[in-house]
């Protein structure tokens, strides 16, 4: 694959012919890529592509005694992949800034903020007093966006959000005045909101400074709207390289075309016809909150998870539950399922309220109402196949004999798409989406009517997701299932839902028919949040959201 | 956002290799303890000498061809006085864990899983199983039980209890809050239901190679009991008997030697095996 | 008050004493109760030379003519005044006699976690930073090995080596300095293993943590590394394991004292194990508890001090909030969650 036309006489960082081994397994093959000064490029791909192991290798972070990379790294046109050690050590940090993937994990804990800024300070030029070198990071401090710099510095990490910490790191890469900055999906363990701002900040931080950038992401619409050019890659290979622009409008290879048709917010109306098939108006709600209201006591504290919460659900639609972290949408699943008791006001199911009810109580109203949960690999026992896992409610609720049990098992496997042959494997030897379909399987053997989706694509590669949102909205329009669709994520409400309600603090901020709730929102929040929904400067489908009738 | 903390690397990954593959120190080990279990069985087939009678005229001899590990001082074959003391060794040794395993996981499996005063209740019978050093408490429990070793092998267990305890009760707490014990909750499980076939079985999959510690622990222990005279009196053949009776002849090191190599290579072997068991599965 | 530091230090002290109370009781119920009557086989055994005025006095002084209770009471009653009662062998009281061996015990256990703690610090850090070729997996294989070999074993070998071929020291004057660090350095061994796996296993993990990758990318070297970022979270946690290794130490002591010939309170266990001197039994076994008791309370106490994650309101914070995963449910019955007005 070529490199960029603009990368002209010495680019800031060219790889070629990079090969990655781990121990005996090759992880990245023939990988090459160039990147001019001051532009920036992405590395995008799924889970196992290899993505993050270049970045690895580049910065030379490989795992001590296991990784090897060959081939060829230049920065500026010197080669860095066979430089000694310590030659090559004064480069990171001075020249090559690292941005890591989760910012709560990636400060030392039991050290305060300040101590680990000092030392970036060190990598300045020049002799510079202790005071003088605490001026510098307060002053970038407050430059990345910190309202309190003094306190920012004297606190322990664990006593700071994630996003703060990630403006933190992003400082602390940025005080040495690095020429590139390799940034490792810096978001991706940040609500939306926050991801937005980060990502803002690390733009003009570049365009400020004209540091070049190299993005490492498995969302393909960040990278479109962040990066001048792409890289894509699969199984440690390149697929397809190009400016982003081209690469988005036409795709060459098939692998990107298909990411391309997988990312929600490139493909707003993908499921158009199953969502919009015709549905029989409603004799009453399937599912109806009425004034819900929960409040915990923690610390002799009142903190209010959820407060006056109202919505219905009408039967055979998808409900969507957005919010960040925080909002309490995962309360208002926990009640409706009957986890946890609601401090005021009832939650009904088909008429019928299931709050203040007994375990035993409740047996036949959950027996109908069912939960996929976000992540497959711990909400299946890891110790029991998958036979048992999905004919576990079967045998809870002793419905009919033991060969029909088996034969319902089979039916539920076969309806999500799985082979008979993994019924006798256990979860550890299943992928992540087969799990997740596994789990989707146990929640259809008891043929429910309402089930409860908390985020359950959150943990799963964009090409998974789309797999299995496919399932799920074929199970829907096949046996008329409800849906109570939890998400973060606005681009996949937008391609499912029906109705939505938006949650932010505890408080419902808005609700109504997703069409008109994210293209004309009515209140600030909304607004805040489908203006950070990545991807919107390529997709250029809003209009025709707006014009679809819910 | 909850999305990332699992986020990506790897998860879509299939594990591979459903195949058990052994290291070879571990096969070592492992081979090791057949070797001793076998010669528990039948120790007869190993060797013709009589553990018990002893040839005044070849006492004190050192290693050789005739007698493999040497000769005591009462001109006993000290190879075989080795291979006929395993079977007790072993099986106090066995007495002992299964002690420490049943009460201990019992323990800790209901103060985990009933908390409240339960739990409280627990863990300060725990604590004070704790408090007091183990190797005491093991002397006065014989003491009071009287020198045998199977009472030695029970000091041993109910000393053992408090770790079993300990480490079931931590694994009962935090198997109880996971996602699949909650989904199991929603598809109708009754909490009995939950305990016995999602709770024990995952929480014991910590216990089984702590077992294979304490067998290791055990072995050492009682054979220090031993070693003190509170085990089986002589001719019994203990292995820390043997090395007991090897202090009074420091002319004489090999007595200390062989059955001392036989418990260093026996423990060793247990920990081999379970740290292999406590791997990442 | 829960969850202030002040409450944390009142109710980890309140525990502390419901501990060692109920640690005296258990051991009075094991020396008293059990199967075998010890007491009146010693009185009774005229071996012993007990004239029938003195069986007389030491009956109604340990109750024995009382049922159990009354003689856990009145033991226990003692134990809480400082009387630790009258040895049956010598007739005199027991403080006095553990007062004499004490110091030797201890100096041997201090002597013994100063080795344990240098050892297991040499060991797991040169395990973790060495380079491969100066034998690093060597290192590793250490602890392992050292757990195995039992303590008499090491004892006898440092007997045998030291004293009677080298000379260094005689099993006869044990209690010199030579003697003590040898005597120090046998119990310390299996003990250091501990430590030394812990200090392992910490900077294992610790160096794989993203922060020590980000530290590194900027610019930090493998030394620098090392002291300013593993050294302090890889040795905390060793705060914890030196107050569990301290029951170890006491219970150790009873081996080597008999093996180096030493005067302390193992061998004044093992002299009263054999004459059934039950009074001192309970005395040294209680004092052990109280040791223990005490180390481990101070090293909780001063964790939360050393270790700025455990802010004792945060985790309390954190173990309330509902998050998916909590049955709160069938463990907690629901009328704890009953409504509130409100």
């Amino acid at each position: 694959m070529t490199n960029s036309p603009h990368a002209l006489p010495a680019p800031l960082l060219a790889a070629e012919s990079l090969s990655v081994s781990y121990g005996r397994t090759q992880v990245v093959t023939d990988v090459s890529f160039a990147l001019a000064e001051g532009s920036s490029l992405a590395l995008i791909g799924e889970s196992g592509s290899g993505k993050s192991t270049i970045a690895r290798s580049v910065l030379r972070l490989l795992p001590r005694d296991l990784g090897r990379a060959s081939g060829s790294v230049r920065l500026s046109g010197r080669e860095i992949l066979d430089l000694p050690e310590r030659r090559f050590r004064p480069l990171r940090g001075r020249e090559l800034g690292f941005i890591p993937q989760d910012p709560t994990s990636s400060l030392n804990q039991v050290r305060t903020v300040g101590s680990q800024a000092l030392e970036a300070t060190r990598l300045l030029d020049g002799e510079r007093g202790r005071a003088e070198r605490r001026e510098i990071v307060l002053d970038t401090l407050a430059r990345v966006g910190l309202d309190d710099p003094r306190r920012v510095f004297d606190s322990y990490p664990h006593q700071l959000s994630g996003g703060m910490l990630q403006r933190v790191l992003i400082g602390l890469t940025i005080i040495p005045e690095p020429r590139l900055i390799i940034a490792d999906e810096p978001t991706s363990a940040l609500d939306v909101t926050i991801q937005k701002r980060i990502l803002d900040l690390l733009s003009g931080l570049r365009e400020e400074r004209g540091i070049g950038l190299l993005l490492i992401t498995h969302d393909l619409a960040i990278a479109a709207d962040r990066t001048e050019e792409i890289v894509v890659l699969k199984d440690g290979t390149v697929q397809e390289a190009g400016p982003t622009r081209q690469v988005f409008a036409a795709p060459a290879s098939d692998y990107a075309r298909k990411l391309h048709g997988d990312v929600p917010a490139l493909n707003p109306d993908r499921y158009a016809t199953l969502r919009d098939r015709e549905i029989p108006a409603p004799a009453s709600p399937k599912i109806e909150f009425r004034d819900v209201g929960k409040t915990f006591s923690v610390e002799g504290q009142e903190l209010r998870a959820v407060a006056d919460a109202s919505f219905t659900v009408a039967p055979g639609t998808t409900h969507a539950l957005v919010g960040e972290s925080g909002s309490g949408k995962t309360t208002a699943v926990r009640l409706l399922l009957g986890l946890e008791q609601p401090t005021t006001g009832e939650v009904l199911v088909d008429g019928e309220t299931i709050s203040h009810r007994t375990h035993a109580d409740l047996r036949d109203v959950r027996r109908h109402l069912q939960l996929v949960y976000q992540n497959p690999f711990t909400s299946l026992d890891a110790t029991w196949r998958i036979r048992h896992i999905v004919r576990e409610p079967l045998d809870r609720y002793r419905i009919s004999s033991r060969r029909e049990r088996d034969e319902r098992v089979r039916e539920a496997l076969t309806a999500v798409g799985l082979d008979e042959g993994l019924l006798d494997r256990r979860p550890t030897n299943l992928s992540g989406g087969q799990r997740q379909r596994v789990a989707i399987a146990r929640s259809l053997v008891l043929r429910p009517d309402v089930i409860v989706l908390d985020e359950p694509t959150s943990a799963l590669d964009v090409s998974v997701q789309a797999d299995i949102l496919d399932v799920l909205l074929g199970l829907q329009a096949e046996l008329g299932l409800t849906y109570v669709f939890v998400s973060h994520d606005l681009a996949i409400v937008r391609q499912i839902a029906h109705t939505v309600t938006v949650m932010n603090r505890g408080r419902i901020v808005e609700q109504g028919p997703v069409g008109r709730v994210l293209s004309r929102p009515f209140t600030d929040y909304t607004r805040e949040l489908v203006a950070a929904v990545p991807g919107q400067e390529l997709a250029g489908h809003a209009d025709r959201v707006a014009e679809r009738t819910a | 956002m909850t999305v990332a903390t699992l986020s990506e690397p790897s998860l879509d990954a299939p594990r591979a290799g459903v195949l058990v593959r052994v290291p070879p120190t571990v096969a070592v080990s492992l081979l090791w303890l057949a070797v001793i279990v076998a010669w528990s069985l039948a120790p007869g087939l190993f060797t013709g000498h009589d553990p018990a009678a002893g040839t005044p005229t070849e006492k004190l001899l050192g290693p050789g061809t005739t007698h493999w590990f040497g000769t005591d001082d009462l001109g006993r074959d000290l190879f075989s006085r080795v291979v006929h003391g395993s079977a007790s060794s072993v099986s106090s040794a066995l007495v002992s864990v299964a002690i420490g395993v049943v009460a201990g996981s019992l323990i800790g499996l209901l103060a985990g899983f009933l908390e409240g005063w339960v739990d409280t209740v627990l863990a300060r019978f725990v604590d004070v199983l704790l408090a007091i050093p183990g190797f005491l408490f093991a002397v006065i429990i014989v003491s009071a039980l009287g020198f045998r070793t199977i009472n030695a092998a029970i000091a041993t267990g109910v000393v053992a209890v408090a770790v079993f305890a300990r480490v079931m009760r931590a694994e009962v707490i935090k198997v109880r809050q996971a996602t699949f014990v909650e989904a199991s909750y929603l598809q109708g499980g009754s909490r009995w239901q939950i305990l016995l076939t999602h709770i024990l079985p995952n929480a014991s999959r910590s216990i089984v190679p702590l077992a294979v510690l304490q067998f290791g622990v055990a072995i050492l222990v009682i054979a220090g009991l031993a070693f003190l005279g509170y085990g089986d009196p002589p001719p019994a053949s203990d292995w820390g008997r043997l090395v007991a009776d090897g202090e009074k002849f420091p002319f004489a090191p090999w007595m200390i030697y062989a059955p001392a190599a036989v418990i260093v290579a026996t423990v060793l072997a247990l920990n081999r095996i379970s740290r292999w068991l406590r791997r990442p599965a | 008050m829960r969850s202030s530091y002040p409450g944390f230090v009142l109710r980890r002290l309140g525990q502390a004493v419901v501990v060692v109370l109920l640690a005296y009781i258990a051991t009075f119920v094991v020396i008293s109760v059990l199967p075998g009557d010890p007491v009146s086989g010693i009185l009774n055994n005229p071996e012993n030379g007990f004239s029938p005025e003195q069986v007389d006095q030491i009956v109604s002084y340990y109750k024995l003519d009382q049922p159990v209770p009354v003689q856990l009471w009145e033991s226990l009653s003692r134990f809480l005044t400082g009387d630790l009662g009258v040895s049956l062998r010598t007739n005199l009281p027991v403080a006095p006699m553990i007062g004499q061996v004490a110091a030797s015990t201890f100096s041997l256990a201090g002597a013994a976690l100063v080795i344990a703690l240098v050892l297991a610090f040499a060991v797991g850090y040169g395990a973790h930073a060495l380079p491969r070729w100066a034998g690093r997996d060597l290192l590793r294989a250490f602890p392992s090995l050292f757990l195995s070999v039992p303590n008499y074993v090491v004892g006898l070998l440092v007997l045998i080596f030291f004293s009677f071929q080298l000379h260094l020291f005689s099993v006869i004057d044990s209690e010199t300095p030579v003697g003590t660090f040898f005597a120090a350095l046998t119990l310390a061994i299996p003990v250091s293993a501990q430590l030394a796996e812990v200090i392992i296993a910490n900077l294992d993990h610790e160096s794989t943590q993203e922060y020590a990758t980000v530290a590194r990318s900027r610019g930090l070297t493998q030394a620098g590394l090392f002291v300013r970022h593993l050294l302090k979270p890889a040795s905390l946690p060793v705060v914890t394991v030196i107050a569990l290794i301290v029951g170890e130490l006491l219970g150790g002591a009873v081996l080597t004292e008999q093996i180096f010939g030493r005067n302390g309170l193992g061998s004044l266990v093992q002299q009263s194990v054999t004459t059934q001197d039950t009074p001192v039994l309970q005395a040294v076994v209680s004092l052990s508890a109280v040791v223990f008791v005490v180390v481990n309370l101070v090293a909780d106490l001063v964790y939360p001090l050393l270790d700025p994650r455990v802010r004792l309101t945060e985790t309390r914070a954190r173990a309330t909030v509902p998050a998916p995963g909590r049955v709160p449910g069938p463990f907690a019955p629901s009328g704890l969650s009953t409504p509130k007005a409100g």
